[in-house]
């Protein structure tokens, strides 16, 4: 029996797991943000046209991007750490473990479940903010077909942010992997200093060691595209696609550390 | 259920006293607003563009609308305490100290922000003219195809008389594409006759065409009125001359000047005195040799 179910293509097993993490981050009011974040566009729609002299499309683009991806990344870090905590912690885990399915397909599945949540939030933002656009400049802007670029970029930063999470709530508490995972995001940003401080340095050493942190962190500056969005501009397609590749390497590349420390780790 | 209305009472009662004590705080007089709004920036733009990690889109529009609260907030002070409006063309009366680096942290956050440049293009040259063109020139580096920053560096440029470097800088931004033709025949303009009213007319002319904010657009209004009106005192004055060359004597009452100033197209009240653009009656001056705008003209006087 269990010989056959492993048999199975590997995505029957990570699809309902993923199904499941969805529906649990549903039922957790994830997407309660959501409402913040129309009252908050709807709020800069109003308000901003007297504010700001006449600058209301950009600041709202920019309000927007920015709101999806803070909103992004809480979520990715909240629930990030707490998908495998969580199931220990109510012991649900040792109950799909005992199941035909590899630690490794759980984790997917798991991850799997947070990306579409986070998909479905971003794009239902996506959408909130093009109609903000279009009432704020009464009728279809430009702007509408420009942000969405940025908005995909800003999808895989959250995706990488998740299993960044992920791969340290794998082996550390929720807390510690929160705390973690957001320096992991914030020195992101700083990729562009650590290659820099590594060129400076005399001493052949710390020239290594900032070019390793270099490599090894997540390049995620390369994803923030909210500023040339706001002003209309179309990124070349070349960048976009290379950041969307090392993306999907680097995503890949935290799954197989966070698998290989799961298999690791004594559950009893 | 008692326990309940309790709560309820404590929250209701809670809530009316904190508002109550923030009344009672509001109205105490104190002036830490003014004091904060006047200090430097922790920050400078580069240290505050990496701290704002890919945020820095929203930091740079939250720079420019504490600019535009800044000055609007400096202009209902003047009004305030000054008894009367605040004239856009004489921005020496506000204290705008820290005006020059809001924009240009704003425009350090987002450099293709191009409002900010323009913004200090026309509010900047009085307050600190070193900093309007410094800022104009980091523009210009951080987005080269703009014609209108040349435009604008153009027009700091005339404003402060230096007619040569303006009459290069049009030069410059006329070999731009997109670059409007007009751009090289103001260039040359500047060489040849930079000083002249003709090429000022010209200059806010065209900057009043290429601005959207009302408050440059009436600001042009008001200069160009001033130019028609610097046009119209030259006229009455030539006419006074002309009257006291052939009478021995200054004009008594503008009746007696009226038909030779009627006849050069000026237009005037029903005691014979011209009206400026705006419908003011001109003053006689110097026991009637000279002409000057009435002390409650609305035309600009600079």
């Amino acid at each position: 029996m269990s010989a056959r179910v492993y048999s199975r293509p590997m995505l029957s097993r990570t699809l309902p797991i993923a199904r499941n993490a969805f529906l649990e981050a549903v039922r957790d009011r994830v997407l309660y943000n959501l409402v913040i974040f129309a009252l908050l566009l709807i709020a800069g729609a109003l308000f901003l046209g007297e504010l700001s002299a006449g600058q209301e499309a950009k600041i709202i683009v920019d309000l927007g991007l920015s709101a999806i991806l803070l909103f992004g990344v809480f979520i990715a870090i909240f629930s990030g750490v707490g998908l495998v905590y969580k199931e220990i912690e109510r012991r649900t885990l040792y109950a799909i473990l005992s199941k035909p399915v590899g630690r490794g397909e759980f984790l997917l599945g798991k991850y799997l479940g947070l990306c579409l949540t986070l998909f479905v939030n971003v794009l239902i933002m996506g959408v909130g903010l093009s109609l903000a656009l279009i009432f704020v400049h009464r009728g279809f802007d430009p702007l509408v077909a420009r942000i969405w670029p940025a908005i995909l970029l800003i999808y895989i930063e959250l995706m990488i942010l998740t299993a960044v999470a992920l791969l340290f709530s794998s082996f550390s508490s929720p807390a510690l992997s929160a705390l973690l995972t957001f320096f992991v995001f914030t020195i992101g940003h700083f990729s562009a200093d650590l290659k820099a401080l590594a060129q400076s340095m005399t001493s052949a050493p710390a020239r290594w060691l900032f070019a390793g942190l270099y490599y090894l962190f997540p390049n995620l500056a390369g994803y923030n595209i909210i500023t040339p969005s706001a002003h209309g501009v179309l990124p070349d397609a070349r960048p976009v696609i290379l950041a969307i590749v090392y993306g999907l390497i680097y995503i890949a590349v935290l799954l197989a550390a966070t698998t290989l420390i799961f298999r690791r780790r004594n559950l009893k | 259920m008692k326990k309940d209305y309790l709560l309820v009472l404590i929250i209701v009662v809670g809530l009316s006293a904190a508002a109550l004590v923030t009344r009672w705080s509001d109205v105490q007089p104190r002036n830490t607003a003014a004091q904060f709004a006047e200090e430097p920036l922790y920050l400078n733009g580069p240290a505050m563009k990496r701290l704002t990690l890919a945020f820095n889109g929203v930091a740079a529009d939250w720079y420019w609308i504490r600019s535009l609260q800044y000055v609007g907030r400096k202009i209902v002070s003047f009004e305030d305490s000054h008894d009367g409006r605040f004239n856009l063309n004489d921005l020496s009366g506000l204290d705008l100290r820290a005006l020059p680096s809001l924009l240009r942290m704003s425009t350090t956050l987002d450099p293709q922000f191009m409002e900010p440049y323009y913004y200090g293009a026309v509010i900047l040259p009085d307050i600190n003219p070193a900093e309007a063109i410094s800022l104009l020139h980091q523009g210009i580096a951080a987005n080269p195809n703009q014609w209108h920053l040349y435009q604008h560096l153009g027009y700091i440029y005339w404003q402060r008389r230096d007619y040569e470097k303006a009459s290069e800088v049009y030069a410059a931004g006329a070999r731009l594409p997109g670059a409007p033709l007009w751009m090289t025949a103001i260039s040359a303009r500047m060489k040849a006759e930079g000083g002249s009213r003709g090429a000022a007319r010209e200059m806010y002319r065209h900057l009043g065409e290429a601005s959207n904010d009302e408050a440059v657009k009436d600001m042009v209004a008001k200069q160009i009125m001033r130019l028609d009106s610097l046009d119209e005192r030259d006229l009455i004055s030539k006419a006074l001359r002309e009257y006291a060359a052939a009478n021995g004597r200054c004009a008594a009452s503008w009746r007696e000047v009226a038909s030779t100033l009627h006849a050069r197209g000026l237009r005037s009240d029903s005691t014979g005195a011209p009206l400026d653009p705006l419908g003011t009656p001109y003053r006689l001056t110097k026991n009637g040799c000279e002409v000057d705008l009435a002390e409650n003209s609305a035309v600009p006087k600079r």
